[in-house]
C-alpha cells in the first residue's frame, strides 16, 4: 500500500532522514515510535507531499507521489499534528470547504459530512464557530475532516498532542474503527503506550535513521530481559545509587529509577539478593514487562522523552 | 531592583527579536524624516521646484529681465520649450500649447508674457496666468512664488508706470507740470537736481533694472495698480468638493496597500496555523493557492475603492459618477498592482512578522514620494525620478486624471498600463518564488 524506498532529506546541517525504507501493506495500523526531532514529521510531510524528498521515493501502490501527481493526494487522508482548521468558521463550513477541494459532490458531500461529524460525535455542535470548541474537540474535527474523502491510506502525526485522555480515548477508538473497516493507518508518536495500544507492527526512528522495525513482540524480544527492575527513589540514597549503577544500566523517571542489569544479573533471584543487600526494603521494588520504552532505551541508550 | 533589570532586559531582547517592531520603531520614522526633511526642512538648494511653463512673446526688456530672475529663482522651474513628436527638435511653447499642457495635467501652471506685456506707452505690465489646482498647496505656492518674484524684480519699473498712468489721467502738460513741481520740492528739501529726478521718472535704465535693490518696500507697495495679473483656472471650475476630490486618490492607494498586503500575507497565517499544509496535501498546488489570494484580494480591493468613492460621492459629493466606467478600470488595476505589491513581500519575507514589517515600511514610504500625502513637485529631483517607480504615483495620477479632471480612457490609458505592467512583473516573479517552495 505504502512503500518507502531509500528517502533522505536534509536541512542545511540537519540529516533529518537517512536512507529511510518502509513497506506498509494494506490494512495495517503502523506506528512509527520515536522522540522528539527524530524525523517523523518530516517523513510524514513527505508522504503527503508538503516537502520532497533529496532523494528517494515514496509510493501509494503503484503510483510515486510528486508535486505534479496531486490526483494521487485524494487517496490519503491526513491528520496533522496541529488543529489545522479555520477557527472563526463553523465546524459543518470548515468540512464544506475541506469536502469542496477534495472534488467530492454536493450531495454526496452533505451525507460525508453529516457521517464524519456523527462519527467524531459532534453533529450538535457543527454550527458552532470552531473557536468555542475544547482542545479534544478540535482534534476530532481535525480527524473528522482528513476523513471526508474517503481516503484508502489515513496518516496521523502525533494526532492526540494535549488531548485531554477522554478525547484521546475516543480518536483512539475511531481510529481502531477506521481500521478494522479495511483502511490503512501510520500513526506517528512519541508516546510508547500510544504505539504499544494502537499498532500492529512499529518502526523505531531515531535521528532520521530507522532502527528497528517489527511487531510489539518481535521488538521487546530484541531484549535479553523481558522484564524490567524499577525501585522507588526515596528508597536510594546517592551510595546506593552509585552501586546501582554497578549492577546495569539505570534510567531516572519521575518517582523511580529503572535498572537494565547487565551479564552476571540475568536471573531476578540475584538482582533482588543484591537490593537486599543494599538495604533495599521489597516494598521499593517492582518487576515490570518490558516495554517500548525499554526497547528504545536498549537500542540508543536514551529515553523516547530525553 | 536587580528583578526589574532583569524583566527590562527581557522586554528589550524581545523587542529586538522581532524585526517588525524594530522596523517600525526605528526604520520607519528615519525614512520619513529623510523625506519630510527634504521637502520643508533641509537645504532649501535641494528641495523641488515646482515648475511652470513660460512664454514670453513680448520684445521689451522688462520682459526679459522677468525670464531671467524666473531662470533663477529657487522656488520655480520655468519650462519654456517641449521636445516635437520627432523626438529630436526642441519647440518653445506659445500660449494655446501652454494653456493645452495645463488643461491636459502635463503640468500645473503656465505663465504668458504677451506681446503687450510691457510698450513704451504702457500704464501697466500684463501677465496672463494659467493654472490648474489638482493640487491646491502646489498651485497656491506657484502663484504666492510668482507674485513674490514679479514684486521683487521689477521695482525700478514703478517709477514709469506710475508717470505713464498720471499722464492718462491729468494729461502730458499737467503731469509735467506736476512732476516739475515735485522735482522742486525734492532738489529744495533733499538736494537732488530736479533733471536727475525726471530722468528717473520718465527713462527706462537697462542697467539699474538688472541690479538689486538695496531697498524695495517702499516701491512693493504701488505695485498692485501697476501689474495687471489676469489668472484663469482652466481645470476643475465645477468641481463640488474640489479638496477632498484631488487627496481621495492617494488616500485610497494608501489603504489599498495596506489592506491588500494584508490580504496577500494572510498565507503566512495559514502557515502557522496549519491550514496551508492541509490545502497542500489535497489536491491543491502551490500556485492554485496562490492565484485563490490574488483573486480574492483584488475582489477585496476592488469593494473596498467603490466603497471608499461611493461613500466620498453620498457625503461629500464627489463626482465619480460621470467618469465612472474610466474609474472602475483604475480602480481594478489599482487593485491588480497592490495586490501584486503584497504578494512580493509575502514571497521575499520568510515570517508573517518580517513581511509585516517591511509591507508597512515600503508602503509609508511609496505614499509619501508617490503623492499620497503632498504634492511630488515638493520633492527633490532625485526622488522625484524615484516617485515615479512607486505603484501610488501612477494610481494617484490616475485618479487626478479621471476624477479632476474627467479624462477619456485615453488620458488613464499609460497609468493604467503602468500599473498593469508593473503588477504582471511583479506577480510573476512572485509566482516564480511559490512555485519553488519558499514558503
Amino acid at each position: 500500500m505504502l512503500k518507502i524506498s531509500h528517502v533522505v532529506k536534509n536541512f542545511e546541517n540537519i540529516n533529518a532522514l537517512n536512507n529511510v525504507s518502509l513497506n506498509i501493506p494494506k490494512g495495517e495500523f503502523f506506528g512509527l515510535l520515536g522522540p522528539n526531532g527524530a524525523g517523523k514529521s518530516t517523513l510524514m510531510n513527505i508522504i503527503i507531499g508538503y516537502l520532497e524528498a533529496d532523494s528517494g521515493q515514496v509510493y501509494i501502490g503503484e503510483e510515486q507521489i510528486s508535486p505534479q501527481n496531486i490526483q494521487l493526494r485524494k487517496k490519503i487522508g491526513y491528520v496533522p499534528q496541529e488543529v489545522s482548521l479555520y477557527l472563526e468558521l463553523s465546524a459543518y463550513k470548515n468540512l464544506k470547504i475541506f469536502g469542496e477541494l477534495y472534488g467530492i459532490a454536493s450531495k454526496k458531500l452533505e451525507t460525508k459530512i453529516e457521517y464524519v461529524l456523527d462519527l467524531v460525535q459532534l453533529k450538535d455542535r457543527k454550527k458552532d464557530p470552531v473557536k468555542d470548541f475544547s482542545g479534544g474537540m478540535k482534534r476530532r474535527l481535525n480527524l473528522a475532516a482528513s476523513l471526508l474523502h474517503d481516503p484508502e491510506i489515513v496518516l496521523c502525526d502525533e494526532p492526540t498532542v494535549g488531548v485531554d485522555p477522554q478525547s484521546r480515548n475516543a480518536i483512539f477508538d475511531m481510529l481502531s474503527e477506521l481500521n478494522k473497516s479495511g483502511k490503512t493507518i501510520v500513526y506517528t508518536t512519541h508516546y510508547m503506550e500510544e504505539a504499544e495500544r494502537l499498532c500492529s507492527r512499529l518502526a523505531i526512528i531515531d535521528h532520521g535513521n530507522i532502527i528497528a522495525i517489527g511487531t510489539l513482540v518481535e521488538l521487546i524480544n530484541l531484549l535479553n530481559r523481558k522484564d524490567t527492575i524499577k525501585i522507588q527513589k526515596t528508597a536510594l540514597t546517592q551510595d546506593k545509587l552509585s552501586v546501582l549503577r554497578e549492577m546495569g544500566m539505570v534510567n531516572e523517571f519521575d518517582f523511580y529509577f529503572e535498572l537494565m542489569p547487565k551479564d552476571g544479573y540475568e536471573k531476578n533471584s540475584a538482582i533482588f539478593g543484591k537490593l537486599e543487600e543494599m538495604g533495599i526494603p521489597n516494598d521499593f521494588i517492582q518487576i515490570s514487562r518490558a516495554t517500548l520504552e525499554d526497547v528504545f532505551l536498549n537500542l540508543t541508550g536514551r529515553s523516547l522523552r530525553d | 531592583m536587580r528583578t526589574i533589570i532583569r524583566l527590562v532586559q527581557k522586554d528589550a531582547a524581545r523587542f529586538l527579536n522581532d524585526k517588525r517592531a524594530v522596523i517600525l520603531t526605528f526604520l520607519v520614522p528615519m525614512v520619513l524624516i529623510i523625506i519630510f526633511g527634504n521637502i520643508f526642512g533641509g537645504d532649501g538648494g535641494t528641495r523641488g521646484k515646482a515648475s511652470l511653463i513660460l512664454v514670453n512673446e513680448s520684445n521689451s526688456i522688462v520682459a526679459k529681465l522677468f525670464e531671467t530672475k524666473l531662470d533663477s529663482s529657487k522656488a520655480l522651474l520655468p519650462v519654456k520649450t517641449y521636445v516635437a513628436e520627432n523626438g529630436k527638435d526642441s519647440i518653445k511653447f506659445d500660449e494655446e500649447t501652454a494653456k493645452e499642457w495645463v488643461r491636459t495635467g502635463k503640468i500645473s501652471a503656465a505663465v504668458v508674457m504677451p506681446k503687450d506685456f510691457f510698450t513704451d506707452t504702457s500704464t501697466a505690465i500684463k501677465f496672463k496666468f494659467f493654472y490648474d489646482p489638482k493640487n491646491e498647496i502646489e498651485s497656491n505656492i506657484i502663484q504666492g512664488n510668482m507674485q513674490q518674484l514679479i514684486f521683487t524684480a521689477i521695482p525700478k519699473i514703478i517709477p514709469i508706470l506710475l508717470q505713464r498712468r498720471s499722464i492718462s489721467y491729468l494729461g502730458k502738460d499737467s503731469t509735467s507740470q506736476f512732476m516739475k513741481g515735485i522735482g522742486n520740492v525734492v532738489h529744495q528739501f533733499y538736494g537732488e537736481s530736479p533733471d536727475s529726478f525726471m530722468k528717473k521718472w520718465t527713462q527706462i535704465d537697462s542697467a539699474s533694472l538688472f541690479s538689486s535693490p538695496k531697498d524695495i518696500s517702499s516701491e512693493v507697495n504701488f505695485m498692485s495698480n501697476v501689474i495687471k495679473f489676469d489668472s484663469e483656472q482652466l481645470v476643475g471650475k465645477k468641481i463640488i468638493n474640489p479638496g477632498l476630490t484631488r487627496s481621495v486618490g492617494g488616500w485610497a492607494m494608501m489603504f489599498l496597500l495596506f489592506s491588500l498586503t494584508g490580504a496577500a500575507t494572510s498565507i503566512f497565517e495559514e502557515k502557522n496555523e496549519g491550514t496551508l499544509k492541509r490545502l497542500l496535501c489535497m489536491p491543491v498546488t502551490r500556485a492554485n493557492i496562490l492565484w485563490s489570494k490574488y483573486i480574492y484580494a483584488i475582489l477585496l480591493g476592488v469593494t473596498q475603492l467603490l466603497v471608499m468613492f461611493i461613500f466620498s460621492w453620498a457625503l461629500f459629493g464627489v463626482e465619480i459618477f460621470a467618469n465612472f466606467g474610466n474609474l472602475l478600470i483604475l480602480i481594478i488595476a489599482s487593485a491588480a498592482a497592490a495586490v501584486s505589491f503584497g504578494m512580493l513581500i509575502t514571497s521575499i519575507s520568510t515570517t508573517y512578522s518580517q513581511a509585516n514589517g517591511i509591507s508597512t515600511l515600503l508602503i509609508l514610504v511609496m505614499s509619501a514620494l508617490g503623492g499620497s500625502w503632498f504634492p511630488t513637485s515638493f520633492l527633490p529631483g532625485w526622488m522625484q525620478v524615484i516617485s515615479k517607480g512607486t505603484l501610488t504615483y501612477w494610481s494617484m495620477e490616475g485618479f487626478l486624471q479621471v476624477l479632476w479632471r474627467h479624462s477619456n480612457f485615453a488620458g488613464i490609458a499609460e497609468n493604467v498600463l503602468v500599473l498593469l505592467v508593473i503588477a504582471f512583473l511583479i506577480n510573476s516573479y512572485a509566482l516564480i518564488r511559490f512555485r519553488r517552495g519558499i514558503i
